[in-house]
């Protein structure tokens, strides 16, 4: 939208104000982050301190860290469920969505509120009824045990369901004309033009079932494989000692991180170009 | 002689076209099913499965071994879950929790929103990473640092506001420390939300009001706002709903429901029966009140928000 109407003055002026709420907003958000890893790389002995710089720099926190937790082990086995997860959920969601947005059925309204529903059930109450299952399926203290309940998430459904409600039905029209399958249409139709909205969601759902961390550690009792329930026990044996308690809690962090910083670029770039269209 | 000739019954069928072949319309019609199988098959098992299990719990009584029988009692949980003052005392604090995370997951998103479109394109990815990053800290991790911010001694709120509140462990701060935290978490979610609700308004509306002299005011409160109303149901209903939820984690790891159980809301209080107290009928029953009242209030909602919502066809 341009401004074009109004005087470059005001303009200005709400440039500066927006900047000024913006910078305050994001700096108080970031704070708590910056502290943690501020912390994490103090010596011993500063980290009480309260220098808004770290200086001078020490790793020994996260030395002592990984002296008493396997952190790759820890990253390794969090990386793998959190993409099982989130892919498997994605595809699912893909599916029902393309489905309540492609046809018109008896069982519609139903099978929609179905998924809404799982919002009213909370998981304190199916947690033991799944317990009692995945012993059964000698799924216990196994990471398919932590993915295999998580595969389908509302959240993704609805999402995708909201997405797809402004999605031009003239394209999915066009696309039953020209003779393709319905399985056809959802590949080459309307994928590329939900990128945006699919990657989002990609790494939303990531990040969920990376910090996810009472399933896990419902099912994981004998051990603490995943990096949550490592901090979670770091926590309880070494709960005042902080910098290497922060050390542990920024790597645990880290790699989600970066990955969204690798992949906010396309976020960004995507919702321009749709805002664009 | 006449006879009165019988008028068609109102219910009769009209006349039909010629249909496609039977085989055909039922492969089609099974299509919107097939697509939806493998999400409703992981519902079925996951969700509503135990979901009735717990319902069926709820009417016995049960310590969770394996080797004790589970004993019917009837109605008896419900009763004794009536005659507690617990539930009752977590439900006021869960409406707490909702309304003071309300701020953070719609009223703060929505105007970081209408103002990051007044900031040019570099500026506006650099604020929005800002306010997306602590969506991406773990719980658990959140936990650790924010115990160390509020630390009574040496953590940085007590130093720079020169005092020496153990906000964790006061009955007049905890809830408040804990929404904060929650809010603080959950707001840079919302925003992503309500950014793409705002990208996919179609700007034709807005340069045509434009034209005829709308001022950004009135854009925002006559055509952004109404056109983005399908998002913000969707945020309050999330929060109604899921607020619980989001605290848990902190709750456990931070305040354990306390102190004099001031941060005990209705999820924490249903942990707490069944794996303290090892009192699965009575955890399941609240449970099963749980869902019954969270589905009238999402009812409501869900009525509300088709009665409101506009649509951009």
């Amino acid at each position: 939208m341009t401004d074009s109407w109004q005087d470059p003055r005001s303009r200005r002026w709400r440039a500066v104000r927006g900047h000024a709420v913006l910078a305050v907003l994001g700096l108080l958000c970031v704070f708590p982050i910056y502290w943690l890893y501020a912390t994490s790389l103090r010596r011993p002995g500063d980290v009480y301190s309260l220098s808004p710089l770290p200086w001078p720099l020490s790793w020994q926190s996260y030395a002592d860290a990984a002296s008493k937790v396997d952190v790759l082990g820890l990253l390794g086995n969090t990386t793998l469920v959190a993409a099982l997860t989130s892919v498997g959920q994605l595809l699912t969601g893909l599916l029902a969505a393309y489905a309540f947005a492609a046809w018109e059925f008896r069982l519609k309204r139903v099978l929609y509120l179905a998924f809404v529903g799982t919002w009213l059930v909370p998981f304190q109450v199916t947690m033991l009824p799944n317990y009692v299952l995945l012993f059964q399926l000698g799924l216990l203290n196994t990471l398919a045990g932590v993915v295999i309940p998580t595969l389908c998430s509302a959240l993704g459904v609805l999402l995708l369901r909201q997405h797809l409600a402004g999605f031009p039905k003239e394209l999915l029209e066009a696309a039953r004309m020209d003779g393709r399958s319905s399985w056809t249409t959802l590949w080459t139709v309307v994928v590329p033009n939900l990128r945006p909205a699919l990657a989002a969601l990609a790494i939303l759902l990531f990040v969920n079932a990376w910090n996810e961390y009472f399933w896990p550690a419902m099912v994981l009792r004998r051990s603490n494989a995943m990096l949550q329930l490592g901090l979670r026990s770091f926590m309880g044996t070494e709960g005042d000692d902080w910098g290497p308690l922060m050390a542990l809690a920024g790597l645990a962090c880290l790699p989600v991180f970066l990955l969204y910083l690798v992949l906010q670029r396309h976020i960004v770039n995507a919702f321009v170009r749709s805002g664009l269209r | 002689m006449f006879v009165e000739v019988v008028a068609p019954a109102p219910g009769s069928p009209p006349p039909r076209a010629a249909r496609p072949p039977l085989g055909r319309r039922v492969v089609a019609g099974a299509q919107p099913y097939l697509y939806l199988a493998p999400a409703l098959a992981l519902l079925g098992v996951w969700t509503y499965r135990p979901l009735a299990q717990t319902v069926q719990l709820s009417f016995y009584s049960w310590n969770l071994l394996p080797s004790t029988p589970m004993t019917p009692v009837g109605l008896r949980n419900y009763q004794r879950l009536i005659d507690l003052p617990d539930l009752g005392q977590a439900a006021v604090r869960t409406v707490v929790v909702i309304v003071g995370l309300l701020p953070f997951s719609v009223v703060i998103p929505v105007l970081v929103g209408l103002v990051t479109r007044q900031v040019r394109d570099r500026a506006r990815v650099v604020y929005q990473a800002m306010v997306f990053a602590p969506t991406l800290v773990a719980p658990v991790a959140s936990a650790a640092v924010w115990q160390w911010l509020l630390d009574p001694g040496a953590g940085v709120v007590n130093k720079v506001l020169g005092t020496r509140l153990n906000w964790l462990h006061e009955t007049g701060s905890a809830q408040f420390a804990i929404i904060v935290i929650t809010g603080w978490s959950v707001l840079g979610f919302a925003t992503l939300v309500v950014s793409a609700g705002l990208a996919g308004i179609n700007g034709d509306y807005g340069e045509a009001a434009q034209l005829d002299g709308a001022s950004r005011g009135q854009i925002t409160r006559w055509i952004t706002l109404p056109l983005l109303s399908p998002t913000l149901v969707f945020l309050v209903l999330m929060t109604v709903l899921l607020s619980a939820q989001w605290t848990f984690p902190l709750i456990d790891t931070l305040t354990q429901g306390g102190p004099a159980r001031a941060t005990t809301n209705v999820y924490y209080l249903l942990w707490d029966y069944s794996f303290h107290s090892y009192d699965a009928g009575l955890g399941a029953a609240a449970g099963v009140l749980l869902f019954a009242a969270f589905g009238l209030v999402a009812a409501g909602l869900v009525r509300l928000s088709e009665r409101l919502s506009f649509h951009d066809d």
